[in-house]
């Protein structure tokens, strides 16, 4: 109570110090004192910043640490039962007391709000057209076909190429990155002075993410709006903004101008962060990484662990020919990893299911192990399963949530009926501790465990059977930076005491370049590239490869750029 | 997409007509094969005072000597083109003795339809937008309240208040406006409830969805947001249950027009199975058949206008599986 009362003379003093003479403008956005709570629990405390006009400020923290209820609160959009108190003071005037009615002709018209995930965002049972309608009746425009041309211009503005049909379509006939492309335009239409991203990138490819940023900064320079950035990348709020709060469980750890709390982290948990980022470290693993990958180059390269041979597999959609994998070829020596590396649609997906044996390839063949794995039934292809394993990117679905962590990575012990009963309880002991997995885990279910755990348990479960092959669809997209080094570190460990082979699916450049070893990368259903990851990073030849690496978040000019932005100099 | 559409909606048409025919050969076997034969027995009551000789010609002038599948066939084309037989107790038409009695029991039906609507819309709107300290729980209770009091318990209390106590309608010219509007309400009440309880449940759902909270942040009031976003894919269940409902209405109409004392379909009804006037019930069986066919028609061909992401495939209106859902099928099949 009484560092309470101190707490507010010290404002109150500084309040009347600054009242006469007002030394700077009154900024855009004012945060005071906010916290915020669901029932007795609280998730934000005491939270206070301040956002200028036509100024950038990143909100930067994992998931849990309360940075998109802070965007929740401001926009006044936290779900039922969260409760702010605090100040939040927008263009001076303070909205977190004042009524629904009072604060709703301030939605839109000055605070707009860029969602994180766009295929939920809009409503999938009406057009985008009579969505765009209500964005632009904040506009106070009583002619139906100016207010019609402003949302076509607004669409052609975001970088929409047909605009027309934009806005005739439902939200399911778009991409993702037209979506928030919509979204954002819909969001500028009544040029709001303030707009909310939260985590506006976390759901699209990396070269629209890329794009979707750059929008973002464009607009917020031409029309002078003031950006409010949510998101978990450092690498992304360093590049995007000019002042960053750094938050962990509901606390701010660290806040300042980007230029110094980016380059020199004065509080341990963002230096932790900054550290975690792969496109900041692209070495940070490679003495683990590369335990083996010295001792095995002089050993059995020539009898390669996984060898396709150009395979090639076309769909039938709607009468539609669609070559989701044309002429795939790459080989993975054993104890090694290979990326594959590409955007959604890129094929990449379906290279997973041909390799795993889900899906017959039309030519070519693959061998696992010197196993062939084409041309086999499901019922032949079992003992090829056991040494051959697969983790999936989602954690949250992946998992039967009425099982417990101890059933979960049991299971494939009991399908392939492997050893007696004690064996098997070791075997999952084992697994489980070999991923960093309590004992006292053993007995919950999914839906009381962290992504990272999660992640963790569908690893165990896939190692349980000491497989030789480990196929990583996406392992760590579903996770927060820092966890997602956890996970990595726990693969690259047991890569390295296990002599495991693995197959990593990513988008993600700059992770790909911390672990693999070689490297495909894919575009519509053709490797359009490959080599070891120092060729292709530091030497790219094709454009489509130099636009992936260029699409990496670096943070921005101030800082220390990675190896393949550097100009090269070639020796000869 | 249109062709799409019409040729789905041309399959679904054809589909009702062969489930209504279906169901017409159906109510006619089941008739022919129950034990007992009122025919002969409304003959050979004595009170006609028909001779054998006199049974036996009129049995061959109505065809009912031939074959079982002879009967059938004859009355099926009769029925087809809209001929529905005599009424074996007053000899008169069936479609004149339905089209008498079929305009009241329409309209109770239609009005109780749209005060079930009514109802299911206002509280599922003040389920979502009502404040707390208003009674937004009490608004959840009542459609598990409506379903537990049986239709002619409202009916008799409705009476009972508005009738004899206040004396809005009179209770012996029971197709009064005031009459039939308590009658409606009556017979809407247990309806909405079934309504109102998956409207509400969607209406949950759809309001916690991203999109929603998106619309807040564009500056839109309650009103708006409830029209314009939520109803729309909230009531896509809702349509199915209300074509289910539309089969209670029927049932609940021949409850409530007894309560109210209504001369419609129900009186008739009543009046058949107790002289086991065969004709007439076949026919409102049929009658109820083409109704409920007609109504899931209705229902089927509504549905992929409310949701675009329908895909027709094949007369069939088909949700799009999710990536997702793929995507956990390849790491079930890898394990198994």
């Amino acid at each position: 109570m009484a560092a309470q009362d101190r707490l507010t003379v010290n404002t109150f003093t500084r309040a009347e110090l600054t009242a006469p003479v007002p030394l700077r403008p009154l900024p855009l956005l004012r945060v005071d004192g906010l916290s915020v709570s669901y029932g007795p629990h609280e998730v934000v405390t005491n939270v206070g910043f301040e956002l200028g006009r036509g100024d950038s400020l990143a909100l930067i923290g994992e998931s849990g640490s309360g940075k998109s209820t802070i965007a929740r609160a401001v926009l006044r959009l936290l779900p039922s039962g969260g409760r702010a108190t605090g100040r939040v003071a927008f263009d001076g005037q303070e909205v977190l007391g004042i009524s629904e009615r009072g604060f709703r002709p301030l939605r839109g018209r000055a605070i707009g709000f860029v969602p994180q995930d766009p295929a939920n965002s809009l409503n999938p049972v009406r057009t985008i057209g009579a969505q765009a309608q209500e964005a632009a009746a904040l506009l106070d425009e009583p002619d139906s076909a100016i207010r019609k041309q402003l949302i076509l211009d607004t669409f052609a503005e975001v970088g929409l190429d047909n605009p027309q049909r934009v806005y005739g379509s439902y939200p399911h006939q778009l991409s993702g990155g037209m979506l928030q492309r919509v979204l954002i335009g819909l969001a500028i239409l009544p040029r709001p002075a303030l707009l909310v991203a939260d985590e506006p990138t976390s759901a699209l490819d990396v070269t629209i993410q890329k794009r979707i940023l750059d929008l973002l900064t464009r607009l917020q320079h031409d029309l002078k709006i003031s950006l409010l950035l949510i998101t978990h990348d450092l690498a992304i709020a360093a590049e995007r903004a000019n002042a960053l709060v750094v938050l962990k469980d509901g606390v701010i750890q660290e806040a300042g101008r980007t230029t110094s709390v980016f380059s020199s982290p004065a509080s341990s948990y963002a230096r932790k962060l900054r550290a975690d980022v792969p496109a900041l470290n692209p070495d940070r693993y490679a003495p683990l990484r590369d335990v083996r990958f010295h001792t095995l180059k002089t050993g059995d390269a020539s009898t390669p662990k996984i060898d396709v041979n150009a395979v090639t597999k076309t769909f039938t959609v709607d009468g539609k020919t669609l070559t989701a994998a044309s002429d795939l070829s790459f080989t993975v020596p054993a104890g090694t990893t290979h990326a594959l590396v590409g955007e959604s649609g890129s094929g990449k997906t379906t290279a997973v299911r041909l390799l795993l044996g889900l899906e017959q390839p039309d030519s070519g063949t693959i061998s696992v192990g010197g196993e062939q794995v084409t041309g086999r039934s499901p019922e032949a292809l079992r003992s090829a399963w056991r040494h051959l394993q697969l983790v999936y990117q989602n954690p949250f679905t992946s998992l039967d949530p009425t099982w417990t962590v101890e059933q979960l990575v049991r299971e494939p012990l009991d399908r392939f009926k492997v050893g007696a009963r004690e064996e098997r309880d070791e075997r999952v002991r084992e697994a489980s501790a070999d991923v960093g997995l309590g004992e006292h885990l053993l007995s919950r279910k999914p839906g009381a465990l962290s992504g990272g755990q999660r992640q963790r348990v569908a690893i165990a479960r896939s190692l349980v059977l000491k497989p030789d092959v480990i196929v990583l669809d996406e392992p760590t997209s579903a996770l927060d930076v820092s966890v997602q080094a956890g996970i990595i570190e726990v693969l690259l460990t047991l890569q390295a005491n296990l002599g495991l082979t693995y197959v990593f699916v990513s988008h993600d450049l700059a992770l790909v370049r911390q672990l693999a070893h070689t490297v495909s990368v894919m575009h519509r259903g053709r490797i359009v590239e490959h080599g070891t990851v120092a060729e292709i990073f530091d030497n790219p030849q094709q454009p489509y490869t130099r636009s992936l690496l260029e699409s990496i978040p670096s943070g921005g000019a101030g800082v220390a750029q990675p190896a393949h932005a550097r100009p090269r100099v070639t020796a000869g | 997409m249109r062709g799409a559409y019409l040729s789905y909606a041309a399959k679904r048409f054809a589909q009702a007509v062969v489930v209504i025919l279906l169901a017409y050969v159906f109510t006619f076997v089941v008739v022919s094969i129950l034990p007992g034969d009122p025919i002969t027995n409304v003959l050979r009551d004595p009170q006609n005072g028909f001779s054998e000789d006199q049974i036996r010609q009129i049995i061959a002038a109505q065809g009912l000597d031939r074959p079982i599948p002879v009967q059938l066939w004859t009355s099926l084309s009769n029925f087809v083109t809209g001929d529905l037989g005599l009424s074996m107790r007053s000899s008169r038409p069936v479609t004149t003795l339905i089209a008498e009695v079929l305009p009241s029991t329409l309209t109770l039906a239609s009005a109780a339809f749209a005060i079930a609507l009514l109802l299911a819309l206002t509280i599922g709107y003040g389920t979502q937008f009502l404040p707390k300290r208003f009674g937004q729980g009490l608004l959840r209770g009542f459609p598990s309240l409506f379903l537990s009091v049986p239709n002619f318990v409202i009916g008799l209390a409705l009476i009972h208040i508005f009738g004899f106590q206040l004396g809005l309608f009179r209770v012996i010219a029971p197709d009064s406006f005031w009459a039939t509007f308590f009658a409606a309400i009556a017979l809407g009440v247990p309806i909405s409830a079934r309504i109102t309880e998956v409207l509400i449940a969607n209406l949950d759902k759809e309001s916690e969805q991203e999109y929603a909270a998106v619309a807040r942040s564009r500056g839109l009031g309650p009103a708006r947001l409830f029209a314009r976003h939520l109803l729309k894919p909230s009531s896509l269940p809702v349509v199915t249950v209300i074509a289910l409902a539309i089969g209670e209405l029927l049932g609940g109409s021949l409850i409530t027009e007894t309560v109210f004392g209504r001369t419609g379909i129900g009186s008739l009804v009543q009046r058949s199975v107790s002289t086991q006037d065969l004709p007439v019930l076949q026919a409102v069986v049929s009658l109820a058949a083409v109704v409920f066919v007609l109504v899931n028609l209705i229902a089927d061909l509504v549905y992929p206008l409310l949701d675009p992401r329908v895909k027709l495939i094949g007369g069939q209106g088909v949700r799009p599986t999710t990536a997702d859902d793929s995507a956990t099928a390849t790491s079930a099949a890898v394990t198994s």
